[in-house]
């Protein structure tokens, strides 16, 4: 464990006492854990490609819970009904009028009772933790520090519409000193046959070089339904680190929609079980890259019931000296037969610097099982820059439509399965907006 | 309009152009014509700009500017078109918005206003109808899909949007069922123009039953081996192009096509 992590362990809260005993404990597991592995490092294998020396030079302190309030915030993605600001990893105010059979809460005060399930899904992810201790010193982190967050319950057969979660942090914490490593739990328990979209926007309208560490867990009932849709879009010195961690019921059926655009270091680690049988998920998503960003996508998919499906699709451009990683792993366990699996993760380097580190990983243990990967790393193609430069648009224009035609199809497959054009075409503007441009050499 | 003045072409250290001379006036349709290897397709090439032709000698002059000198977008600019042989496939770009873009970049190089989609779509859709082109192409992404008639009716629809002053027509005739043939070639014949010049390049004389030329040159190993008028095309189509080897090339060039002795 290196000097850092023991920093920051030494940061760790005292427990205040007037929690129930199971969270209590729970916390006092992940503490233990944080304290005997520190924050993961390049030796271990899920994180050979990333380091976090970034957040060390910026200084980044544990967050010390003092009560901020919103100056700014950034445009809604979209217009919904229900918007939810977190800032600092804290829930800000509750939104009115939820429909009939949703259940939104702060952590701290879903603790109080009344959600059911709640504790069973937060005592989840010590137990996985386990088998991976230092892979997971962030999600240990977060669990030693549980507190901030949100719950959403949504009851069975109920459709709970869609939610905007706008994350953001306070200002301060400009390169050099004062950043900040805030922590945060989100949780969604679907019962049967229920639905929600989570549309997460993750946007601080000014400089900071702060560390969000955010775990989702979503426990999917019976027949029950997700759309997730994340949109990243922070300064480039700010750092994201998540987990979401999906675990799914017989039928029912997760979708991912990923946009990473913006920020230093981002990190995502999405991990699906499909427990039932013929649970489905879908996972896809875009990275753009420029300057010195780093983005690591860490998606993996595990059959247990059978006749499931799963597929991941992912797109990458990579300009100037940025760095993506993109680790997709498809496990079929004893039993899982009849599994459908697709892989697919294509991606464009604009610059001689840049660089991707892209591996598929499948691994099957079952019978009569359709899986399939591939990765595809290219530059863009010449013929079509010729075709759209002989009509009259220069060499950066016509390699900027053709970029973002290639990042297109993740929005077109929002806007097909979700049946929304308009937020599928907010994303599409906003990646036009700032797709890489390709290096004069590239 | 343009005049080219013994070109020479290399295409990766190969001499494909060996001093070609072309003087097309603006109002003309010249057709060149020549057996697969001459050169026809560099020609067009070169003169869009495309990387990898290295011109080591002879000049083009186009409108009084040098057009070797220019990138391909500013030889658009300027009024120059290609309708490519082989028109690439982009998926994910809509042909509707791919075009816009096209002309308001074209608009803005000459100094012209931008077109908004009501004012575009308006161009469009009186294109269309001159063509006798149907809006399916619209709304689909650029050539992705399209059958061979497909694809060439949509570079002739480009032009007719574009309205080049030069347009240089790439074997749009290769590939195409008769129907598709008199599509595009009514196309072509809808957009001339006495200010606009065309070159055909065409491996067959069917396409010139519908596309009268002015002049029909006759490109063989890196040279125009052979001028004439439209009745040019009717001798090559009876008779092949072996008959250019040999004696009978040089007094060729000199004479109409009809007095030509055959070896």
């Amino acid at each position: 464990m290196n000097e850092w992590s023991t920093q920051l362990a030494a940061q760790l809260p005292q427990d205040s006492g007037s929690r129930p005993d199971w969270f209590r404990a729970l916390r006092h597991a992940g503490a233990e854990q944080f304290r005997t592995h520190g924050l993961p490092t390049r030796k271990d294998e899920a994180w050979k490609y990333t380091g976090l020396a970034v957040l060390e030079q910026h200084g980044t302190q544990l967050a010390n819970g003092v009560e901020a309030t919103l100056s700014s915030a950034a445009t809604p993605l979209i217009e919904v009904r229900h918007q939810i600001d977190m800032l600092d990893g804290r829930m800000l105010d509750t939104c009115a009028e939820l429909p009939a059979g949703v259940t939104l809460l702060s952590l701290d005060e879903a603790l109080c009772g009344g959600i059911n399930g709640l504790q069973e899904l937060l005592e989840l992810l010590p137990q996985s933790a386990q088998k991976k201790l230092s892979s997971d010193g962030f999600t240990a982190l977060n669990t030693a520090t549980l507190g901030n967050g949100m719950v959403i319950h949504v009851a069975a057969g109920i459709d709970g519409g869609r939610f905007l979660l706008r994350w953001s942090t306070t200002a301060g914490g400009n390169t050099g000193s004062g950043a900040r490593l805030f922590n945060s739990r989100i949780c969604l328990i679907l019962e049967a046959g229920a639905r929600l979209e989570l549309v997460e926007q993750f946007e601080t309208p000014h400089a900071n070089a702060n560390t969000s560490n955010i775990v989702i867990q979503a426990d999917l009932g019976e027949g029950a339904s997700l759309h997730h849709v994340r949109l990243v879009q922070e300064f480039p010195e700010a750092s994201l680190i998540t987990r979401t961690e999906v675990s799914q019921k017989t039928d029912s059926e997760y979708a991912y929609y990923g946009f990473d655009l913006d920020g230093g270091l981002v990190r995502h680690d999405l991990h699906c079980s499909l427990i039932g049988s013929a649970a489905k998920a879908s996972l896809s998503g875009v990275y753009l890259l420029d300057g010195k960003r780093h983005v690591d996508n860490h998606a993996k998919v595990e059959h247990i019931g059978p006749d499931g499906f799963s597929e991941q699709y992912f797109r990458g451009v990579i300009g100037g000296s940025a760095k993506a990683v993109f680790n997709t792993a498809v496990y079929i366990h004893p039993g899982a037969d009849g599994a459908e699996a697709k892989q697919s993760n294509a991606n464009i380097l604009l610059s001689k610097r840049a660089e991707i580190d892209t591996k598929p990983e499948l691994e099957i243990y079952a019978d009569e099982v359709i899986a399939g990967h591939g990765a595809t790393v290219g530059q863009l193609d010449e013929q079509a820059i010729f075709y759209l430069r002989s009509r009259g648009l220069n060499k950066d224009q016509s390699k900027r439509i053709l970029t973002t035609a290639f990042c297109r199809t993740v929005c077109d497959r929002l806007a097909y399965k979700m049946s929304d054009d308009k937020l599928a075409d907010a994303i599409s503007q906003r990646m036009m907006d700032v797709m890489p441009q390709a290096d004069d050499a590239g | 309009m343009l005049k080219i003045t013994n070109l020479h072409v290399e295409v990766a250290g190969k001499e494909i152009l060996k001093g070609l001379d072309l003087e097309v006036k603006a109002g003309e349709i010249h057709a060149i014509m020549g057996p697969n290897g001459a050169g026809k397709s560099t020609l067009g090439y070169v003169l869009a700009g495309r990387e990898g032709y290295e011109v080591t000698q002879g000049e083009v002059v186009f409108n009084g500017k040098n057009l070797l000198e220019m990138e391909p977008e500013e030889r658009a600019c300027e009024g120059v078109f290609l309708a490519f042989q082989y028109p690439v496939e982009i998926p994910g770009v809509n042909n509707t918005y791919f075009l816009r873009a096209a002309l308001n970049a074209q608009r803005k190089y000459r100094q012209q206003s931008e077109l908004d989609s009501v004012a575009f779509l308006r161009l469009v859709r009186e294109k269309l109808k001159i063509l006798h082109i149907g809006d399916e192409l619209l709304h689909r992404a650029v050539n992705e899909g399209f059958s061979g008639g497909e694809k060439k009716r949509n570079e002739i629809f480009q032009m007719a949007v574009l309205e080049p002053m030069l347009a240089i027509l790439d074997e749009t005739d290769s590939g195409l069922d008769i129907d598709a043939l008199k599509t595009v070639a009514e196309g072509v014949n809808r957009l001339r123009s006495p200010d606009r010049a065309m070159i055909v390049i065409t491996h067959y004389q069917r396409l010139l039953d519908h596309i009268v030329p002015d002049k029909v040159h006759v490109l063989a190993d890196g040279r125009l081996v052979a001028t004439g008028g439209a009745e040019l095309a009717l001798k090559l189509e009876e008779q092949g192009y072996a008959w250019l080897e040999g004696g009978g090339i040089e007094t060729l060039g000199n004479q109409s096509a009809g007095q030509a002795q055959m070896p």
